[in-house]
């Protein structure tokens, strides 16, 4: 069958140009992670349209059109090497829709752009979840369906392009607000399944930054200048003192000279299994908090010193007490973790892993490793050894620093002998190295320290910028113990956090935030403004469904329940909907004495006396006086009070007028003409034949 | 073998709706009972994209891609609502029986009521395979005419007219069966050289001037419907008088006879052709006449519903079986 779209069947440059403004809107919100030649062809293939179009000339030939397409997804092909996946599946589809434009000439190919548009608007959600996008998407998901209303109707009303337009906007908009409450109802109702429906190819693309499994002296540096948000903890039991506040996050064993390293550097290190690791017993307080990880597309998770309990689906501990998931943190999530503060171990080493967190590579840093051998002399034991090396970064001229010289290849040498200002990550690789070197397992650790606290909202937030390394150090008898050289060097940034510490090194902004608490309190309320988003909107779930059911009394929530509660929903909704449509058609009267006078009209038509609509009130009820005698009197007293009110002047007393507005409604609540058995009626039988009723 | 399917599906769906809700009468209001809606092509497609969509956001455990899906759904159902209500209360009127010539368009045209206070876009008329579009203001009317194209001589008979939309998104389709028998009475292509017996005797006379019979005025009649505009008293009507015609006295005026035996030895389309050409020749020159065909006769007279009745007369001349 042909398309009876007619007149829509020629392409106006006006449609062209709304429908590549939202293609473009679109493709904007997705920017960050589509390819930026994929981005630059769609643009340059929606101005040679528009330009073409603008000059009253057709698309390009198909030759031109098909190599154009050849080309973009074979350079797609190459770039990607599949096209699975949300990254290669997003650019594609954004190609697609790019080239779709080029030899528009039909609203059906318009169709398929908005569809594609739609689509692409879901794709970009996927990737980014922040509330912005969705506001921005919904407004881009407004004009395109505006635009796709403006293109698949053929005739209009309004005979102007530019009314056109804006009724097309104004009723897009009245469409979806009536879709938003349904959509609503779906989102809380839809049974939602624990995990993905089928495992989907990762997406490598998306590179976030954050800690690694290795560290060389700068890494840290960098990451300090990052305002990013590496998670965020509401402690529900204690809070531990600042010092306390160590977040864990890799452990690095292997060291190559210059580079920390997590995985194993070379063949026979006893691997990290949770049985290689002395058994720890939990003492002191225990502090139990929910961590709420953003994306960090890594397998571990931050959880304090010393993790005893979590709550993780499949989280594990390592043997050297990383809390870790089998799969990549691609979503964010919330861990409820306990700590305690305290542990002792009974066990002992084993020899693996001791001479796996002692080993050293051979002839590099020959220096320090001469350094260690010669102050361990001087010791008894180890402890006293430690504590002299602490002693020795806090005595001599050591600098803690943002900008760190940068160190070669024997970083530690270098370090300790000619630079001596580091960040920690310096300090912690140098003090690691110092033990080994003198027979003590020692371990660097990477994680957060500190955080910043949010008095709004009683949560603790952790940026990119509390990222610290410390170490651990094996005493016999006593277990792993932490030592954090850089406590040492700045005991400020420990205890207050990094801006007070290094307030000459600081960016400009920090600087200035601190001048400002103002908005330093704002940017902490819209942070928890985020946190609600997250944990009420991003990570609603089947137990959120469940928790809703619940407090809507129906006991025992299940999928089932579920399922019914959102039939039941839509329902309403869709019942809701109707009701709404068909107001429309007739909309009630806002004045209660329009109202009563449709009442009245309605009520007659019922009697099969329907009011015709040329008919004025008088004139209708004089009609009906000589069809029903016995209805007469009642109709017109009704009629003629109707027309007072509504034409006669206003009496000068509000209160009258509304008093004779009162008795009017009354008066016609109590008329029912299909019964009517009214003192008339007795007094004057009816003599028309009911001829509309039979 | 899939239309094949389709238009089985069609004809029982149109039985069934004659089935239920019997003949229609002029004017029909549309109520929600002889709605019919489904989703179209287009539909079919956002609905698997709809699919797509919460696969994809149930997949990627993402809220907000699936609380975008769910706004997409969401709007598919509002839009079917306003699809239908788009249809919803529209009245119909039209003038059933249309004349037409064959080979050219039997034109019906319909008025579009609408007594609601929203505007209807895009309302499709269709009889059989001809369409009109039109748009119906809120509280207002529109016209319509449907251009149906008809190929023989002959009484068309249609048992149905739809009314059918789109509106918005092209998404659905609403329709409405409206059962009511529209007939175009489809008259021969005028057609044939041959003279008129009396016009060859009145030679020179009918076929010089165009209107030299309109010259004595012969006084003023009633008026009748179908009465050329210029013969209008409109003087008469200015004076606030009843609406009066000037007749006019002259040769052309003489009644003639087209007569179906005048045309011997030959076909009866042919015939009838020739009669049609004669008809509005005669007609055109103001001329009265009576037409004669086996089974029919027309006392002469003038003005267009004469020459309906002739028209149709012809057209409604039984068909000639083919042996």
């Amino acid at each position: 069958m042909s398309a009876p779209t007619a007149a829509a069947d020629r392409v106006s440059l006006e449609s062209l140009l709304w429908v590549s403004a939202c293609l473009t809107l679109t493709l904007l919100a997705g920017i960050a992670t589509l390819p930026l030649w994929v981005g630059m062809t769609v643009a340059a293939v929606a101005a040679l349209r528009l330009v073409l179009a603008a000059n009253g000339r057709d698309a390009p030939p198909r030759a031109l059109r098909f190599t154009i397409a050849a080309v973009a997804i074979g350079l797609l092909f190459w770039q990607f090497r599949t096209f699975n996946g949300l990254a290669a599946g997003t650019a594609l589809l954004s190609l697609m829709a790019g080239l779709k434009l080029l030899e528009t000439r039909t609203s059906r190919d318009f169709q398929v752009i908005t569809m594609i548009v739609y689509f692409l608007s879901l794709a970009t959600l996927l990737e980014s979840q922040s509330f912005w996008l969705l506001t921005y998407l919904i407004a881009v998901c407004w004009l395109t369906t505006a635009t796709l209303l403006r293109v698949t109707s053929s005739t209009g009303i309004v005979h102007s392009q530019r009314t056109q337009w804006r009724g097309s906007l104004r009723y897009a908009g009245r469409l979806l607000a009536q879709a938003l409450p349904l959509a609503l109802a779906f989102w809380l109702f839809f049974p939602r399944f624990g995990g993905p429906l089928w495992a989907m190819p990762d997406n490598g693309s998306t590179a976030t930054s954050g800690l690694s499994d290795s560290m060389s002296p700068g890494d840290i540096t960098d990451l300090a200048q990052s305002d990013e948000i590496a998670f965020r903890v509401r402690f529900s039991a204690g809070t531990p003192p600042p010092g306390q506040r160590y977040w864990r996050g890799p452990v690095l064993h292997d060291f190559d000279g210059r580079r920390w390293h997590r995985s194993a550097l070379s063949l026979g290190h006893a691997d990290l299994s949770l049985s290689n690791a002395p058994r720890l017993e939990f003492q002191g307080p225990a502090y139990r908090y929910t961590v709420s990880l953003e994306p960090s597309q890594q397998r571990w998770l931050f959880a304090l010193d010393w993790p005893a309990h979590w709550d993780a689906a499949h989280g594990y501990l390592t043997g050297d007490y990383m809390l870790m998931q089998p799969d990549p943190v691609s979503q964010p999530i919330d861990v409820a973790v306990t700590s305690y503060a305290q542990v002792s171990t009974a066990e002992p080493l084993k020899p693996a892993m001791r001479s796996r967190d002692t080993w050293l590579p051979q002839g590099r840093n020959p220096r320090s490793v001469r350094l260690a051998q010669e102050m361990r002399r001087a010791y008894r034991n180890d402890l006293d050894y430690v504590k002299s090396v602490l002693e020795l970064f806090h005595t001599q001229a050591f600098f803690y620093t943002l900008r760190p010289p940068r160190l070669r290849l024997d970083s530690v040498d270098e370090f300790l002998f000619e630079s001596r200002r580091g960040f920690c990550g310096h300090y912690a690789s140098a003090f690691a190295l110092l033990m080994r070197a003198a027979g003590i397992p020692a371990r660097v650790v990477t994680g957060y320290q500190g955080g910043t606290y949010n008095r709004f909202a009683d949560y603790w937030i952790l940026r990119q910028s509390d990222a610290h390394a410390w170490d651990e150090v094996w005493i016999d008898g006593r277990g792993w113990l932490r030592f954090d050289p850089t406590s040492v060097i700045a005991p400020e940034r420990i205890e207050h956090g990094l801006n007070d510490s290094l307030a000459a090194d600081s960016p400009f902004i920090s600087r200035w935030q601190q001048r400002t608490p103002w908005l330093t309190d704002t940017r902490l309320r819209i942070d928890a403004l985020r946190l609600l988003w997250r944990q009420r909107i991003l990570l609603f779930d089947q137990d959120s469904q469940e928790r809703l059911l619940g407090f809507l009394h129906i006991p025992e929530p299940d999928g089932q329940k579920v399922a019914l509660v959102l039939a039941v929903c839509l329902v309403a909704g869709l019942a809701w909907l109707t009701w709404q449509v068909r107001r429309d058609l007739e909309p009630r009267p806002s004045d209660p004495v329009n109202r009563a006078y449709r009442r009245l009209c309605r009520r007659m038509a019922l009697a099969g006396l329907a009011r015709w609509p040329h008919e004025g009130a008088e004139a209708f009820a004089a009609r009906i006086a000589t069809v029903r005698p016995d209805l007469a009197r009642t109709l017109r007293s009704l009629c003629h009070r109707y027309s007072a009110l509504r034409y006669a002047a206003a009496p000068n007393h509000p209160a009258a007028a509304s008093a004779a507005a009162a008795t009017f409604i009354a008066a016609v609540r109590a008329f029912r003409p299909r019964d009517f058995r009214g003192s008339s009626g007795n007094r004057f039988p009816a003599i028309a034949p009911r001829s509309n009723r039979d | 073998m899939v239309n094949r399917l389709r238009r089985a599906a069609i004809t029982a769906l149109t039985r069934w709706s004659v089935r239920r809700h019997g003949r229609d009468e002029l004017p029909a209001t549309v109520n929600r009972r002889r709605i019919y809606i489904l989703p179209t092509r287009f539909g079919i497609a956002m609905a698997l994209l709809l699919v797509a969509m919460l696969i994809a956001g149930l997949n990627y455990n993402s809220n907000l891609g699936l609380a975008f899906g769910f706004l997409m759904a969401s709007l598919g159902l509002v839009a079917m609502h306003h699809c239908h209500r788009n249809l919803l209360g529209l009245a119909v009127d039209l003038a059933c029986e249309v004349d037409a010539l064959a080979g050219e368009h039997a034109t019906f045209n319909f008025l579009l009521r609408n007594d609601g206070a929203v505007d209807r876009c895009d309302i499709e008329i269709r009889c059989a395979e001809a369409a009109a579009f039109q748009s119906v203001p809120a509280k207002g009317y529109t016209q319509a005419a449907v251009h149906l194209l008809v190929t023989q001589r002959g009484v068309t008979h249609l048992d149905r007219f739809e009314l059918r939309t789109r509106y918005p998104f092209g998404w659905f389709r609403a329709w409405t069966y409206v059962h009511i028998p529209l007939t175009a009475y489809v008259a021969p292509l005028p057609r044939g050289d041959r003279p008129l017996i009396s016009a060859a005797k009145a030679a020179g006379n009918a076929h010089h001037g165009e209107f030299r019979g309109d010259e004595d005025f012969a006084g003023l009649r009633a008026y009748e419907a179908g009465v050329p505009l210029k013969h209008m008293a409109w003087k008469v009507l200015a004076r606030g008088g009843e609406p009066a015609v000037r007749s006019y006295s002259g040769p052309a005026a003489e009644p003639e006879w087209l007569d179906w035996s005048s045309l011997e030895r030959l076909d009866t389309e042919v015939r009838l052709s020739q009669l049609c050409r004669w008809l509005l020749d005669r007609e055109a020159a103001q001329g009265s006449y009576g037409l004669r065909i086996p089974g029919t006769e027309i006392m002469p007279a003038r003005g267009l519903p004469h020459r309906s009745a002739c028209l149709r007369a012809l057209a409604a001349y039984p068909q000639q079986v083919p042996r």
